[in-house]
């Protein structure tokens, strides 16, 4: 049973996450495919402060209405990044409940990125490319570069948690209403 | 930020760490394996007359200037396995992975990797 404000928290956070998903498409990129996961910063805030089922749902909400909007919707491009953000959030999701003091926000921001870039590649190669040297040649660069991205993004996270959740400070951007409130 | 730096758990410098070393280690790694080319070229007669890939094994005979001889891919190397020239040669060269193996008289050239012979690489003309 999904509470009212469970459902307004969701929306909020998902329409943050497709902000920055918008916001980074228009970014110009040395390379075409590289993306900073951007968005992935409002699933890790909505997974340590409201828990996975939060996360999970803004992602796919993100995935699907920002692959409407590109008109990409269960096309190549969709399903590798419905794959990628489910694989990134389960995985955030599961280091979170191995013990919330192991990882902070930066290394589940790492895990996330790590688990993107897997997932899509598995993806990838099951559907489109089926060639393993391809897979092996790009892994590496994706690992480098998801962890630049990654770490970025979970700073920025850490610091969105701490001024969301300082108890001094009224004016919380969503409501902080919510069992898995810390 | 500061305090941000300050606040990783061990467990995320830990994981930074590793993902960095394992990124640098596959880009030398995909390097290494990228340099070598992936082809088995056989010249004859001075153009390239079959291209093979290194990565599936296979026997096979191509029809020289005057005899033939017989080809082998096994494990990313390759080799001439008979030909029929007096000094056998080519064959005495074994297992190449990278370079080339050459049957002068049968006019038979093995090019492992491609870079061996391009045609437009001239190093010097003399007379």
């Amino acid at each position: 049973m999904m509470l009212l404000q469970d459902k307004y928290r969701i929306a909020v956070l998902a329409a943050y996450a497709l902000a920055l998903h918008g916001f980074e498409g228009l970014l110009p990129m040395p390379i075409p495919w590289l993306r900073l996961g951007l968005a992935n910063i409002i699933t890790l805030v909505a997974l340590m402060l409201y828990g996975f089922r939060t996360a999970i749902t803004v992602t796919l909400i993100r995935v699907i209405i920002a692959s409407i909007f590109t008109g990409t919707f269960l096309g190549p491009a969709f399903i590798l990044s419905f794959g990628g953000g489910v694989a990134g959030t389960a995985a955030m999701g599961l280091a979170l409940l191995i013990g919330r003091n192991v990882f902070g926000p930066v290394g589940l921001s790492l895990i996330g990125a790590l688990f993107h870039n897997a997932g899509q590649l598995v993806l990838a190669y099951f559907l489109f490319i089926q060639r393993i040297e391809a897979v092996l040649i790009i892994s590496p660069v994706l690992i480098l570069i998801g962890t630049l991205t990654g770490v970025t993004n979970g700073v920025i996270s850490d610091l969105l948690i701490k001024n969301l959740t300082r108890p001094d400070e009224d004016a919380a951007v969503f409501p902080t209403t919510g069992p898995s409130t810390e | 930020m500061k305090k941000t730096i300050r606040d990783t758990t061990v467990a995320d410098r830990l994981l930074f760490v590793l993902l960095i070393a394992a990124a640098v280690a596959g880009l030398f790694i995909s390097r290494e394996a990228m340099s070598q080319s992936n082809d088995v070229i056989v010249e004859i007669n001075g153009s390239p007359a079959y291209t093979f890939p290194l990565t599936t094994d296979r026997t096979f005979t191509v029809q020289g200037a005057l005899w033939e001889t017989v080809i082998e891919i096994k494990g990313r190397k390759v080799r001439i396995k008979e030909a029929h020239c007096p000094n056998r040669i080519c064959v005495r060269e074994g297992w190449v992975s990278k370079g080339a193996i050459i049957c002068l008289p049968n006019r038979v050239v093995v090019v492992v990797g491609g870079t061996g012979r391009s045609g437009k690489d001239i190093d010097a003309v003399t007379g």
